[in-house]
């Protein structure tokens, strides 16, 4: 198998080419399958080491036109810091159990048909003659739940673990916003079965809003589409659920996932850096920072160094 | 795109005066600074005036049921001898067709009780939607009371409210007779008098200065 | 945070950065563990749970008794705690809002340069008391009852004062053997031991403390209310 490093990096730039391909690529195969057609089962090998080189080709083709394999490879490998754990994969867990949702959910609109008359036995004809319904349906329900503790859990790390602090405050700021528009997921979700439990609770969140003094008896309109809940606010609610929050919410894991490589993940904070290999006279910035316990050893020539972003550090592993 | 790169990095040379600041990001040679500055207002305007294009409408579009009134719709419910002064009868009528059952209604029932000082020969109609977030009341023969199942509100049997959270009495639907028939039209809501005022939504006050904070909406229809 | 103390960190990162293992595939592979736990969970939850559906929509009902999805239990029980009307809007709009903006704005109002939980006692203790009143209310909300049935044997005779007890929303705050929401109202199952018939009576006429009045009950209702209650010990 080709080295993942090896698929990533065009072919003119890889370390080592192999002997008798460098040059001449692509041309040599048609002939040599031409030229012997009895050889063939002998030559299986080279056959198969150029099915081996197909995808490389097809790899440094898309990324000489590309040019991504310089940003891939400084985010696949940089490096995190020391004593990143097993909480720091509650993000990435996240992240998993929204595509989750994402996946479930699509497969879930091919059957749905969001019309008061129509949605509550659309979800029983999903549920009961639908190959596997039940089971996805099923996935999209818990799976919000499963989303829903997640997002709390990794709220959670970031606020115990100050994670939330400088450099990182704005990433803080997206990540909240994405609560909420996970909430508001959860609850337009809701009435989408359309049976009981979907219906009243949708009419006290509605009636919550409409608590709101001044802008609140409107806003409840709104989201109704109308005085009282009806066809309308079904399809509203659906759009909303659908192709509304959902957009917003992967435009801002864009712009969260772009942070935390830009900035890096924090490492927990009772990890320390050991003392450095050679020590440097200290700087002018040891009074600012002795009475926060951190020994600047080491801190003099990265001072003007400190990059804080994610290719800082890439490369292969010492 | 390199070469453009080359001009940046060129140092800045202003054709007509020495001037102390750095090019403005993107400068190249001969570039005039009014010119720049009308193409980068024209680009906003009229990409604003593209967006505008879009957003206005679709966001009129979602915006309009706020100030739409659908037409008043009165139902047949029963005869007036059907109902009582002393209990209530639930009612089930459409509100709004076309709909299935979500567009339905229920409704407690009675006659006026000029024993507690309402006006004789009228029709009371109660919503079952509590006054605090609009769940569903159910009357209660024994205790005479409404009661609601999720936050706990209670009313009494005029609908007034006596423990609770609920911020104002039940709901009402307008009611007239029709050739010895009680017919059932629009909700309404009531202040804790008991005067009629536009239908509120669960959880918003009525009467005095409340009228102002929760104001009614275009989309209800005016009180009896 | 000072400027210093912003400098010294990324140094202290910097430094713990060249420590640490590369993303790929060190990292990446305690997230793919992960991504595995949690789609065997959710096959699991689904798979042993299912999707069952509810009764339809039905907005004619008279005795269903709506619960939210157990994520917004913390909001239900807000709700259902917070009696007097006058706050009834803090608790729907107020209480969630300003939750949601002190969330927000966390990074700056806490600006401290320390990260460490057991040198931040403030944070630590607000954020773990957030998660214990999450917690409860979210507990207290999914154990909540309906406050409309009383399961317990009632002899015949006080058959009617259980039923008006049903029917008048006391179980909304009180405790009535398994039915009703302990709290914030006393328990009911015994309070006939503790409490004499006439201040049961004048407790449901003046409605003491956050109790609100039941004065409106006739006579005979209240009569009946109290023989009930005085019989339980």
């Amino acid at each position: 198998m080709p080295k993942l490093s090896d698929l990533l990096v065009p072919a003119p730039l890889r370390n080592t080419p192999k002997p008798g391909e460098a040059g001449a690529p692509k041309t040599p195969a048609p002939q040599d399958l031409k030229s012997a057609p009895p050889e063939r089962p002998t030559d299986l090998g080279r056959t198969g080491e150029k099915a081996l080189e197909a995808p490389v080709e097809a790899m440094a083709w898309i990324d000489q036109r590309m040019a991504a394999s310089g940003f891939l490879t400084g985010m696949l490998f940089r490096k995190v810091p020391k004593g990143t754990n097993w909480f720091y994969t509650l993000g990435s867990a996240t992240l998993f159990a929204f595509i989750v949702q994402a996946v479930t959910g699509v497969f879930l609109a091919m059957f749905y048909t969001p019309s008061t008359t129509q949605a509550y036995s659309s979800i029983a004809h999903i549920n009961n003659d639908v190959f596997l319904g039940q089971f996805v349906h099923g996935m999209h329900k818990w799976g919000a739940s499963v989303m829903v503790i997640l997002v709390f859990l990794h709220m959670g790390r970031t606020f115990f673990f100050g994670a939330y602090k400088y450099p990182r405050e704005l990433n803080w700021v997206i990540g909240v916003v994405l609560l909420i528009l996970t909430m508001t997921m959860a609850f337009t979700g809701y009435l989408l079965p359309f049976d009981q439990r979907s219906y009243w609770a949708s009419i006290v969140g509605i009636n919550i809003n409409g608590t709101g003094p001044i802008v609140g008896p409107y806003l409840s309109d709104f989201l109704r589409a109308g005085p009282e809940l009806g066809a309308t606010t079904l399809s509203r609610f659906y759009a909303i659920h659908m192709l509304l929050v959902p957009g917003a919410i992967i435009a801002l894991i864009g712009a969260h996932l772009y942070l935390v490589v830009k900035l890096g993940t924090t490492a927990p904070p009772w990890t320390k850096a050991d003392k450095p290999r050679v020590a440097t006279p200290t700087s002018n910035l040891d009074a600012g920072v002795s009475g926060n316990g951190y020994r600047p050893d080491g801190a003099g020539p990265t001072i003007a160094g400190v990059q804080i972003d994610g290719h800082n550090g890439e490369g292969a592993p010492a | 795109m390199a070469e453009d790169a080359d001009k940046i990095n060129q140092p800045y040379r202003a054709p007509d005066q020495v001037r102390t600041e750095p090019p403005p990001p993107g400068y190249f040679e001969g570039e005039s600074m009014t010119r720049r500055k009308v193409f980068t207002i024209a680009s906003q305007a009229i990409g604003g005036l593209a967006g505008a294009a879009i957003i206005l409408p679709a966001v009129g579009f979602a915006v309009a049921p706020i100030f739409h009134r659908g037409k008043e719709r009165w139902e047949k419910i029963g005869k007036t001898s059907d109902f009582t002064e002393d209990t209530y009868r639930q009612v089930v009528f459409t509100e709004t067709p076309g709909i299935g059952d979500i567009g339905k209604q229920l409704a407690y029932v009675r006659k006026s009780s000029t024993e507690l000082g309402e006006e004789p020969n009228q029709y009371v109609a109660i919503s079952n939607r509590c006054a605090h977030l609009g769940c569903p009341v159910r009357f209660v023969q024994a205790a005479g009371n409404f009661i609601c199942p999720c936050h706990g509100g209670v009313y009494d049997f005029q609908g007034k409210r006596i423990g609770g959270p609920p911020v104002r009495p039940l709901d009402r639907f307008q009611t007239r007779i029709t050739k010895g028939e009680v017919e059932v039209g629009p909700r309404y809501s009531v202040t804790s008098q008991l005067k009629p005022v536009r239908a509120r939504d669960p959880g918003e006050f009525t009467g005095g200065v409340w009228e102002y904070l929760y104001p009614p909406r275009p989309s209800t229809f005016p009180p009896p | 945070m000072k400027a210093s103390d912003k400098q010294a960190y990324l140094e202290e990162y910097e430094l713990l950065k060249k420590k640490g293992k590369p993303f790929f595939p060190y990292a990446v592979m305690k997230d793919s563990v992960m991504a595995l736990v949690v789609v065997g969970v959710i096959i699991a939850m689904s798979l042993l749970l299912g999707a069952e559906q509810g009764p339809k929509a039905d907005p004619t009902t008279t005795t269903y008794v709506p619960r939210p999805e157990w994520y917004f239990f913390f909001l239900f029980e807000l709700l259902r705690v917070i009696k007097p009307p006058e706050l009834v809007p803090i608790a729907t709009i107020g209480i969630p809002t300003i939750c949601m903006v002190l969330l927000l704005l966390l990074p700056f109002y806490d600006k401290g340069p320390e990260r460490r939980p057991e040198r931040r006692p403030l944070a630590t203790t607000a954020g773990i008391l957030t998660i214990l009143a999450m917690g409860y209310l979210t507990y207290a909300g999914a154990t909540s009852g309906s406050p409309t049935e009383i399961d317990m044997k009632v002899a015949p005779q006080y058959k009617a004062g259980a039923e008006i007890v049903a029917g008048s929303g006391c179980l909304a705050c009180h405790k009535l053997g398994e039915n009703g929401n302990n709290g914030p109202g006393p328990e009911l199952t015994h309070i006939g031991a503790r409490i004499p018939r006439a201040a049961i009576i004048r407790s449901i006429e003046i409605g003491p403390s956050i109790m609100p009045s039941f004065r409106e009950l006739p006579k005979e209702k209240l009569n009946e209310l109290a023989d009930f209650l005085s019989s339980l010990n």
